[in-house]
């Protein structure tokens, strides 16, 4: 069966960040010029061409488009001004929505009216808990840190993981992908050093700064969850593992600010266009680090009694990322970029075992 | 008797285009060895005003009556000699050219052998040149009245321009109605003008102008004569009507081509699957509706249908693609909420505002494809019932690599623009040649774009090759300027090296009236002998070649002249010297 050209596809991927799709008159300038396509992974071109045609399928089944990590090198040579980087990050949204079991990713997408009431309801439901609980701080930090271990286990097992099995059904199955056995462990290695480095990125044109600091988010962000979650770093007396709070929430605020005044600024490709997906995580995972870090700080002060508000508007950032953004929002990204290496991985074993490359 | 030959000769240097394969210096002072040759010199440039003046010094000093000059290619400068020629007061064809440059010092590597190449060459032609003989250049009278043929865009701008420049036109065309191609579209590409509004003025103009004879459902039956005085008889109804004119411009355009024979387009078979020249009905009407009467939600365009593929024409149509763009604009205005396609081979958008056109199409939420016009044409099939639209179009998609089934309620084909049954019957009335195509050829692809190898007879509009309304347009008024230039002469220069028989000769075999390619010789009953028009005549030589009984005389190539030539050419300056 062929592939049903269905032009309206491009009018659903405007939700998504999409804005202009007639420039690209497929000079492969951008193919040319990327620093990680490769044979059998050819990219932004043949997306941005599947993208146009509306090969629903063509789209799904390909894991090239989080192959890239937006340097933005595509767009500042395109002879056209037809933005493949911003247009790759537009199929890399919409593909979030496509590998989502539950459809709420799409419908935040679409309707910013749903997102604002799912935040809205979080907050609720935060403040009722507060109100059970007497706003007694131990007992709300207790539910707190009990909240944090469900909401991952939740995400994780009923969300993430049918999801990225959904992925692998989609680039894998469907695609007909026949990779050896051992490919399939070599590659977790592969995935796991990724998870942690991302080094590939360390390839694009933007140079190493950038890896680092998204390295020292990523390493951050895991540190205090790690921190908080299985330390329990609120209620510890432990002065390593107070201190090592300290550090990595620090860690996460300042260097999410940064990157907030570098979407402000809009000096790079990479910051020029936000969707307010982009916003949303940017500012949520500052919300987090700082909102933490002053929590610590007032239960070392002793003051924190009286300033529970704020362990609640903590509590309220926690619930509306864990809940909201981490299985539907730009987080997703993380995690489906690294098992896209992951399958991409697979799907190069089985070209070279075809001979294909 | 002839005079004795007094011989001038000129090797010419061309800077070191020539002189740095051959040794001029050597050359010339070893041709001034021969007997007759009275001057030999070498000059860096011949063609220069100080060449030229040489020469013509030469002549009045030294009573030369024969010149030589070896040099480049006659193509280039013969005309610039004749015309010191006649300053110096000798007749011009008492001169010969060797080529020395494109046929010797451009294409040798051997300064040696190139040097006694030279030698030969310009001793053929000093051969030659001395049984040359005084030719007088003649003209012919200009009859002021023109016939034009077809009455398209062309043929109506053309009679216009002549006409109001106060000459006759006779203008026939073998429809019922004037405007032609044109007349049936709705807007032009790429401003999107009303081609009513320029038309119609114009038809009006040309059937109350004064100095134009209209004929209407008339055909022409063959033309004599030549340049300046042609004349024919037309046939309207029933009538033959005689007609007399100094030039002839032949606009009788061209037809659409018939997709019934591409199978993968089902055009016959499937209802919604119709040609360009029928959609521009629709638009025309203002009502683009499916067989069944509803709003197309899906309309493909399909390029190149009959074009560009061995199969069937292998040139492109070269208005097609711009046609369909200005579809898919009218398409997108008319059906705002539409989704339209554009399956393409390649996008021909040369010429002013086309590239723009294309680039404002493409932001209008236009689909692109791209086929392989050559293996890989897309087929059309009709839609299951499951599907909400009428037909699904295959087409393997060059930019995506992937074959895809594009949806369509309509399907317009692009179809090519080719020639009509009858450019013949015309070709052979007129006298003009034909492509393979069966489009008329022009006398020079690139310096003589409207003019034919008929002098006298010109092509217009897209008789010659397919062309939009500016390019027929420029070639009518092109035409029309070179045709009132010959009229305000008054008279025309013909060919002086032309064929002639010697009727004691001639046997009356007719085997030179079947080769003539200017359909200059015509048989004479009564004396029964072959006598050649030297009006039409080009002087080509094919008629002297074949002649069985060597009755013919081709003027200026004479068989004395040529195996003189030959024998020069074969010979080495000691051989001549001695002789």
């Amino acid at each position: 069966m062929n592939q049903l050209v269905n032009p309206e596809l491009k009018q659903e991927l405007l939700k998504y960040g999409l804005k202009e799709w007639n420039d690209c008159f497929h000079c492969g300038n951008c193919t040319a010029i990327c620093s990680l396509t490769e044979q059998g992974f050819l990219f932004p071109r043949k997306g941005i061409r599947a993208l146009q045609l509306g090969l629903k399928q063509s789209l799904a089944g390909s894991t090239d488009p989080w192959l890239c990590y937006y340097c933005g090198e595509c767009t500042e040579t395109c002879p056209r001004d037809a933005n493949p980087a911003e247009l790759m990050m537009s199929i890399r949204r919409y593909l979030t929505k496509v590998y989502d079991w539950t459809g709420l990713a799409g419908l935040f997408y679409r309707s910013k009216l749903a997102l604002f009431i799912g935040f809205i309801l979080v907050l609720i439901a935060v403040i009722a808990v507060g109100y059970v609980k007497h706003f007694e701080t131990e007992a709300l930090m207790k539910f707190g840190h009990l909240f944090e271990q469900l909401v991952i286990l939740a995400v994780f097992g009923l969300i993430l993981l049918p999801n990225i099995f959904h992925m692998f059904w989609l680039t894998i199955v469907k695609q007909k992908v026949k990779a050896p056995i051992s490919a399939y462990i070599t590659g977790i290695w592969h995935l796991i050093w990724n998870v942690f480095t991302q080094n590939r990125s360390l390839k694009c044109e933007t140079g190493s700064f950038r890896w680092f600091e998204h390295f020292l988010i990523v390493i951050g962000y895991i540190s205090l969850l790690f921190v908080t979650v299985f330390l329990n770093w609120f209620s510890t007396t432990n002065t390593i593992i107070i201190w090592l709070g300290y550090i990595v929430g620090g860690i996460v605020f300042v260097f999410t600010f940064h990157f907030i005044i570098g979407r402000l600024n809009k000096k790079r490709e990479v910051t020029k266009y936000s969707h307010p997906s982009d916003w949303l995580f940017v500012i949520w995972l500052f919300l987090l680090g700082f909102t933490a870090f002053i929590v610590r700080v007032l239960i070392d002060t002793n003051l924190i009694d009286n300033n529970l508000w704020l362990y609640i508007i903590h509590l309220i950032v926690i619930a509306q990322w864990g809940i909201l953004l981490v299985p539907f929002g730009k987080w997703t990204h993380f995690l489906y970029r690294s098992f896209a290496i992951y399958f991409a991985y697979l799907k190069k074993s089985a070209l070279k075992r075809q001979g294909a490359i | 008797m002839m005079e004795e030959p007094r011989i001038g000769v000129y090797v010419c240097w061309c800077g070191t285009n020539i002189a740095k394969m051959v040794d001029v210096e050597h050359v010339s002072k070893e041709l001034e060895k021969l007997p007759d040759v009275i001057i030999s010199r070498d000059y860096k440039y011949m063609c220069s005003d100080p060449g030229q003046d040489l020469i013509i010094k030469d002549i009045k000093e030294n009573n030369l009556n024969r010149i030589v000059v070896s040099a480049c290619s006659p193509r280039i400068h013969e005309l610039t000699f004749h015309k010191a020629m006649e300053k110096a007061g000798l007749n011009p064809y008492l001169f010969e050219m060797a080529n020395i440059r494109e046929q010797d010092s451009w294409v040798h590597t051997d300064r040696k052998e190139a040097t006694e190449k030279a030698k030969s060459l310009i001793l053929g032609a000093i051969n030659k040149v001395r049984w040359h003989e005084a030719l007088e250049k003649r003209s012919v009278d200009i009859n002021p009245d023109t016939l034009i043929i077809g009455g398209g865009i062309a043929g109506l701008t053309a009679a216009l321009e002549i006409a109001d420049a106060g000459k006759k036109v006779y203008l026939v065309e073998k429809t019922d109605k004037l405007g032609g191609h044109a007349a049936n579209i709705d807007l032009t590409f790429p401003f999107m003008n009303s081609v009513q509004q320029m038309l119609n003025p114009k038809i009006e103009k040309v059937i109350n102008h004064p100095n134009i004879e209209l004929f209407l459902e008339t055909r022409i039956d063959e033309a004599f004569g030549y340049v300046g005085n042609f004349e024919t008889t037309i046939k309207k109804e029933n009538e033959e009507i005689q007609l007399k004119f100094g030039n002839i411009i032949v606009a009788t355009g061209l037809k659409t081509f018939d997709p019934g024979g591409i199978e993968n387009y089902g055009y016959g078979k499937l209802p919604d699957v119709v040609t360009s020249s029928e959609f521009e009905r629709m638009l025309k009407e203002g009502k683009i509706q499916t067989n069944a009467g509803n709003d197309p939600r899906h309309v493909a365009i399909i390029h190149c249908v009959g074009s560009r593929n061995s199969d069937f024409h292998e040139y492109c149509s070269r208005t097609c693609c711009m046609t369909a763009l200005k579809y898919a604009n009218q398409l997108r205005s008319a059906l705002p909420e539409a989704n339209i396609y554009e399956a393409y081979a390649d996008m021909m958008a040369f010429g002013k505002g086309c590239e723009e056109l294309y680039l404002a199409t493409s932001r209008k939420n236009v689909t692109f494809l791209m086929f392989d016009q050559k293996d890989n044409l897309p087929k059309i099939r009709k839609a299951d019932s499951k599907h909400n639209f009428e037909m699904l179009i295959e087409i393997n998609d060059k930019l995506s690599g992937v074959t895809v089934d594009v949806p369509a309620d309509l399907v317009i084909l692009m179809v090519a623009q080719e020639a009509h049954e009858n450019a013949k019957e015309v070709a052979h009335a007129v006298g003009v040649s034909m492509c393979g195509n069966a489009f008329y050829i022009e006398k020079h692809p690139k310096l003589d774009p409207v003019a034919t190898t008929t002098d006298g007879v010109y092509v217009v509009g897209s008789c010659q090759a397919p062309k939009d309304i500016p390019d027929s347009v420029s070639q009518a008024r092109a035409a029309a300027a070179r045709i009132l230039a010959s009229i305000s002469f008054g008279s025309v220069e013909v060919e002086v090296t032309t064929a002639v028989v010697n009727e004691d000769l001639c046997c009356g075999c007719q085997t030179c009236i079947n080769v003539c390619p200017y359909t200059a010789i015509s048989y004479d009953e009564e004396k029964q002998v072959s006598v050649v028009n030297e009006i039409l005549c080009k002087g080509c030589g094919t008629c002297g070649s074949t002649c069985p009984t060597g009755a013919i005389r081709s003027r200026h190539f004479t068989d004395q002249q040529i195996l003189s030539q030959i024998e020069g050419l074969l010979s080495t300056v000691l051989e001549l010297e001695e002789a």
